[in-house]
């Protein structure tokens, strides 16, 4: 039983090391909006246009304004992620977990304690999660895709329930 | 077959977390074992009602339910059945497993569907509070004490009014040990009780309420013994079949009466801080508030919800606090080099400055450790509970019908040398270094999910203040060294007996 837990526990230092850098280190507003491959197109000086990859592939494209949470971003516009931020941007819960690339994800801002302890207990973690209510929308966000975990393949989807009254 | 079982399901876990890992061919054999074998309640192990019964009645079960949790375990397995009373429930004590019931749990998570709790309200025509509502009654209430109970942001606002509290607390813990030659000051987890409540008071209504002053109101000495009372009756309560309940209805009276004076408190406070509101309108003056009761009131909830959710919320806040602060000094009093440690930390963060803030507990990853250790080894909630209302699910190798009371068994979780190393001693470092047997969800003393503590972030934040600045004042002895004081269940889990403790000037 060791292994899951030794798995987990890479997973996790490893996303510590990386999180590890000082707050000021790798502020958003250093980074150049050329490294991103598309050209932005804002609507407006202070809309963020960002693509959401579903768990089925499909890509959802949706803005929000700068300051705006990626859970935010995901309610305002309708997007249909299913079970997306259970317990609504408290801190809860980890279903609003993004994974980022790895050029934005250097880039975000620190993570706080209270949001690697929720984000420990995400399902499917990688070395570049975050939770979309504590990710705001900056200028440089703009154009940038973030992955949507696959969901939990739990057991009522290989069990027809309705035949086990 | 187990053995191929137990295989499959941890190859699914990897599977699951590491795709890239695992061939599908793998995937796919598992998914034909686990769809061909699961197993039913019918063939799950357990005691037998009657020795249950005998074991909670008689052996003093009630009180040591957390440790029946252990004893279960390592008798049937991390899964089996036993009669609670009249209720049969599904104990689920790994921590793979109740991630499994937990990330099953739906849009509105049921706690427990056949509540004393809930009895007693309908019995007084009472509304549910956030603890006793479900479905979409439930949800609402829960959105909006999530907007003001758990974003940091708002947290860190109640920073003055904690920290008001918490500077009463030292005066008094000051009075207390200076009535002893030693300067003991004798149950600390008294004092934390009287320091909880006048926490969640002033969060609650912004008015102070007197818990800390050298003579303490009657009124709050009654509501600290109806809260214990309370407690103590709900487990005897849901225990003791209905038939019992007509031979000794003793246990059910003073189970309403404790309820009674817990409302009559709660409805006082409120309606005293209503009127004050009132007047000030009248008189014109503008009305502003950083207070709960006041968000309450503008959400347009109904007068009889707002009682009955800040009854809950005074209660809620009360034994939680206690017993943390209780066992997370203990702890340090028996760990000398652990506190001094702590200490370290708290004036480096501090410099010349006296009374810690949100932005400076958050710079103290030690202090942070020692709250999490102490509530591995001492969850304020050792077993929590779910039903699963509308499905069956699957957990582990079983499928379990829906409506089936499932405990979540977080006291042998967190206690299980399996995931954590040494798992009774008290090593707040674990937390700084996790190991490679570290699992998530092992300890959750908050549970996880929307149906989680509504008050965990203002908890902490009080915990945090609270213990840094104690360890600012004091240097933390035990009375006596060599007395260990174990925890008990009383519904929630408190300790044993009393917890003394030296309290020398730094």
């Amino acid at each position: 039983m060791a292994a899951p837990g030794l798995l987990r526990a890479a997973a996790s230092s490893c996303r510590r090391i990386l999180l590890a850098a000082p707050a000021g280190a790798g502020r958003p507003n250093a980074g150049p909006r050329r490294l991103l491959h598309v050209s932005p197109r804002p609507s407006s000086e202070d809309k963020v246009t960002v693509h959401f990859v579903n768990r089925d592939g499909d890509k959802l494209t949706a803005q929000g304004k700068v300051g705006d949470s990626l859970l935010d971003v995901v309610v305002d516009n309708n997007l249909d992620i299913d079970g997306f931020g259970a317990c609504e941007g408290t801190l809860a819960c980890s279903t609003c977990h993004l994974i980022f690339e790895d050029q934005m994800y250097e880039k975000l801002d620190a993570i706080t304690d209270e949001e690697m302890d929720m984000l420990d207990l995400a399902y499917g973690l990688t070395d570049r999660s975050r939770l979309g209510c504590q990710i705001f929308l900056k200028k440089n966000m703009n154009q940038m895709t973030v992955r949507v975990p696959e969901a939990v393949a739990d057991a009522r989807q290989s069990l027809d329930m309705s035949k086990n009254p | 077959m187990p053995q191929t079982l137990k295989l499959a399901s941890r190859a699914s876990w990897l599977a699951r977390c590491f795709p890239e890992l695992w061939p599908d061919s793998l995937l796919k054999s598992q998914a034909r074992v686990l769809k061909k074998t699961h197993k039913t309640l019918e063939e799950m192990p357990g005691p037998s009602t009657m020795g249950f019964f005998a074991d909670l009645f008689c052996k003093k079960g009630l009180s040591r339910l957390h440790e029946l949790q252990i004893e279960g375990k390592a008798k049937y397995g991390p899964m089996w059945k036993a009669s609670f009373g009249p209720i049969l429930t599904v104990h689920v004590a790994d921590p793979n497993l109740i991630e499994q019931v937990l990330r099953q749990e739906g849009k509105h998570p049921i706690r427990s569907d056949l509540s004393s709790w809930k009895d007693y309200r309908i019995c007084r025509g009472h509304a549910y509070g956030l603890l006793t509502a479900e479905g979409e009654e439930w949800q609402q209430i829960r959105s909006i004490l999530g907007k003001h109970m758990l974003k940091p942001k708002e947290v860190e606002s109640y920073t003055g009014t904690l920290n008001e509290v918490v500077s009463d607390l030292v005066h008094r813990l000051q009075h207390q040990r200076s009535l002893h030659d030693q300067h003991v000051v004798k149950n600390v987890a008294d004092e934390f009780y009287k320091f909880g409540l006048e926490g969640i008071s002033s969060v609650l209504f912004e008015s102070r309420i007197g818990c800390l002053e050298p003579t303490v109101p009657k009124e709050t000495e009654t509501f600290i013994s109806s809260i214990n009372t309370m407690f103590v009756m709900t487990l005897l309560t849901m225990a003791m079949p209905k038939i019992l309940h007509q031979i000794f209805p003793k246990p059910w009276q003073k189970f309403c009466e404790s309820w009674d004076y817990m409302f009559a408190f709660a409805k006082g406070h409120i309606d005293k801080r209503m009127a004050e509101v009132s007047e000030k309108i009248a008189r014109g003056e503008k009305v502003e508030g950083k207070y709960l009761t006041y968000y309450l009131a503008q959400e347009k909830l109904s007068m009889k919800s707002i009682y009955g959710n800040v009854t809950e919320l005074l209660l809620a806040g009360v034994d939680t606090i206690s017993s943390t602060l209780s066992w997370s000094l203990y702890e340090l009093s028996r760990h000398p080099q652990i506190q001094s440690a702590l200490h370290k930390e708290i004036t480096s963060v501090m410099k010349d400055n006296l009374i810690p803030t949100a932005a400076d507990v958050a710079q103290m990853p030690l202090l942070k450790a020692v709250v999490k250790e102490a509530l591995r080894l001492y969850p304020v909630i050792p077993g929590n509970a779910r039903v699963i209302s509308d499905r069956d699910i699957q957990v582990g190798d079983y499928l379990i019908p829906k409506k089936t009371l499932i405990t979540l068994c977080h006291y042998a979780t967190s206690r299980d040398e399996k995931y954590f190393s040494n798992p009774n001693s008290f090593q707040p470092d674990r937390w700084l270094h996790k190991d490679g047997a570290h699992h998530p969800y092992a300890s959750i003393p908050f549970g996880f999910g929307k149906r989680s503590c509504i008050g965990r972030r203002i908890a902490e934040l009080e915990v945090y203040l609270a213990l840094a600045r104690i360890l600012m004042h004091f240097e933390v002895k035990p009375e006596q060294d060599g007395q260990t004081v174990r925890p008990m269940t009383r519904t929630l889990l408190v300790p044993e007996k009393e917890i003394n403790l030296q309290f020398l000037s730094r």
